[in-house]
């Protein structure tokens, strides 16, 4: 049987997966601009880095690039195709697109095993499969003893690593993080950015990963920096 | 084998973390489907212990005064009923719900001594009344429940009558009711020369011709012969005689504030579950869940605590009534009978009501941005 987290086929052919043109998003009927015509492509594959100040837009930039949200003006590409209008946000967010929050956001109720398999619920897998697939990523990331916990019975480190195996549920081909080390201890941090790396290298997926630290940013081949709104480099 | 997550546990789990809150919402729906299995069917079985009268005496047609202002008739029209073609026997009777004593009420009937009504009751003891004479009869059951017997006393209505005999009837109603002299009853009533309605029966039907149709048509001619007056099959007088009428308006009336006051409090516990859950409504929405997803989840969730609810009032109804059957003062009227198609209509408006109930707060749950709802402290 094959990595969980290695399930999908590795991305042969590289080309833009995704576009961005002329995003501007604007809140407060336009008086506050968290973006101000960004463009931006990124290839198959890739892996990204975005950086800045609090307030710069980068991580507006990245629920636009995750179909959370959507621009005031300008356009998001998957493959070429426009998001929200060829491609629908909700199949997107739920096939395409794994996201790792500063928050964790678990859901209380769920335990780890559940936490893993409600994403899955949006896609018709069958029940059997879904918790099978929730305990073999639980397991590949070392949760194997902590899969009946419930979040507040788990450590920060714990509760990202099962945030990443939800992520993970439905093989998306991308994986966009928010802060994913933000709540975390140096020790913590680094375990989880190395099974980050470890995911990525396996499928040789897209990854784009929003922070503020210069050593994750430096490390990623592609380093986005965004200011005012403004990508800079 | 790790735990599975379906989507009914999911919504089992969302209901179950606030327990005092959903129990509280379980207690009204409980109250709101227990009030209308137990009045509504209360009331329709008291409908259908009229028709069981009705037939068991052999009655076919109700004719009544057609002014529903005026609920009395002469008495002298008898005659003229009796003249209808196809009128076998006419027997005026007049009934009303009386007190008894403080703490018991019954049906109490005024027949003539020679009413062919008489002859489908079975006397137990005593024998029948004669008219002129302060003498009734008793239904079993409302004996057992005065502790009277032949030859005891009883006041109705500051007059003396003597217990003549104790009868078994064909329905609840007659074993829990007073039958007296027509005459008696309309000293009592204040009602001399008056009747509430003319019991007819009619002839055999003629072959070749429906029941249903025989009565029509005959229905139609003592209408023709007596203007004023409106003559009802037997069927048809069981369902709309005043006292069932008003049974019948009180039991949905007391019910339907029941269930509003129900559904408003799913309709609460949803709308503040989805206010508490908003953030993590914005994280189902970020994994991919579709707005239908959420209806759904939601839906689900008010559905079960309709249906929860629904299986609960249908029990705590039920129980309600087999209570008031037995109690003196409700036991002549109140059958314990429910039919499993009122206890399916229960819970169909059970479910319903979770259903009205939830569709708000789903809709708004659905309508949610995902990155706002994530965004929300």
């Amino acid at each position: 049987m094959s990595s969980p987290l290695g399930a999908g086929s590795p991305i042969s052919a590289r080309g833009p997966i995704l576009e961005a043109c002329g995003l501007v998003k604007s809140y407060d009927e336009g008086r506050v601009e968290a973006l101000r015509g960004v463009d931006v492509k990124i290839d198959a594959g890739e892996y990204v880095a975005i950086s800045g100040p609090s307030g710069s837009g980068k991580s507006t930039l990245l629920h636009l690039l995750g179909g959370l949200d959507t621009a005031t003006h300008g356009q998001v590409f998957y493959k070429g195709s426009e998001l929200g209008k060829a491609v629908d946000l909700d199949s997107y967010r739920s096939r395409q697109v794994g996201f790792i929050f500063q928050a964790f956001y678990l859901l209380p109720t769920l335990r780890a095993v559940e936490n893993v398999q409600v994403a899955m619920l949006a896609v018709n897998q069958k029940a059997n499969h879904r918790a099978e697939r929730a305990a073999a990523l639980l397991e590949e990331l070392g949760l194997e003893a902590r899969m009946k916990h419930f979040p507040n019975q788990l450590s920060a480190g714990e509760r990202q690593r099962v945030a990443i195996a939800r992520a993970l549920a439905n093989d998306p081909a991308m994986l966009l993080a928010d802060e994913p080390t933000g709540n975390l201890d140096s020790v913590n941090s680094a375990h989880i950015m190395e099974i980050l790396r470890g995911i990525r290298e396996q499928r040789g997926m897209t990854m784009i990963i929003v922070t503020h630290e210069n050593d994750i940013a430096h490390n990623a081949p592609r380093h986005i920096r965004i200011r005012d709104g403004r990508i800079e480099s | 084998m790790a735990s599975q997550l379906s989507f009914t546990g999911f919504a089992w789990k969302n209901l179950w973390r606030r327990r005092l809150r959903t129990l509280l919402t379980l207690v009204g729906i409980t109250m709101g489907i227990g009030a209308f299995v137990a009045l509504v069917g209360f009331s329709r079985a008291f409908e259908h212990e009229w028709m069981r009268m009705y037939t068991s005496s052999g009655i076919d047609i109700a004719v009544v005064q057609s002014n529903i202002l005026n609920s009395s008739i002469d008495e002298s029209l008898a005659t003229k009923i009796g003249a209808v073609p196809n009128v076998a026997e006419v027997a005026p009777m007049i009934f009303n719900l009386m007190d008894l004593t403080p703490e018991v009420n019954a049906l109490v009937y005024g027949w003539r001594a020679n009413s062919y009504e008489l002859d489908s009751l079975t006397l137990l003891s005593g024998h029948r009344f004669h008219d002129g004479s302060p003498e009734i009869l008793l239904g079993d059951l409302l004996a057992s429940n005065l502790g009277k017997k032949t030859g005891d006393m009883l006041s109705i209505q500051g007059t003396n009558f003597t217990v003549v005999g104790i009868f078994h009837g064909g329905s609840a109603l007659e074993a829990g009711s007073v039958i007296m002299p027509l005459d008696q009853m309309q000293i009592v009533a204040g009602m001399e020369g008056k009747v509430t309605a003319f019991h007819v029966k009619l002839r055999p039907a003629p072959t070749g011709e429906s029941y249903d149709e025989y009565v029509r048509r005959a229905s139609a001619a003592i209408e023709a012969a007596l203007p004023g007056t409106r003559a009802f099959p037997a069927a048809e007088r069981a369902a709309n005689n005043s006292i069932v009428v008003l049974a019948h308006s009180v039991a949905w009336g007391t019910s339907a504030i029941a269930l509003l006051i129900g559904i408003l409090g799913i309709a609460n516990t949803m709308a503040m579950s989805v206010f508490e859950r908003t953030r993590e409504i914005g994280i189902l929405r970020a994994l991919g869940w579709k707005g239908r997803h959420v209806i759904l989840l939601i839906l689900t969730e008010a559905t079960a605590l309709g249906f929860a609810g629904g299986l609960l009032g249908i029990g705590a109804g039920w129980g309600a009534l087999r209570l008031l059957s037995t109690l003196p003062q409700t036991a002549s009227i109140v059958s314990a009978t429910v039919s499993p198609l009122h206890l399916l209509e229960s819970l169909v408006i059970a479910i319903a009501s979770g259903l009205l109930a939830g569709a708000y707060p789903a809709w708004r749950g659905a309508r949610l941005s995902p990155v706002e709802a994530l965004r929300y402290e």
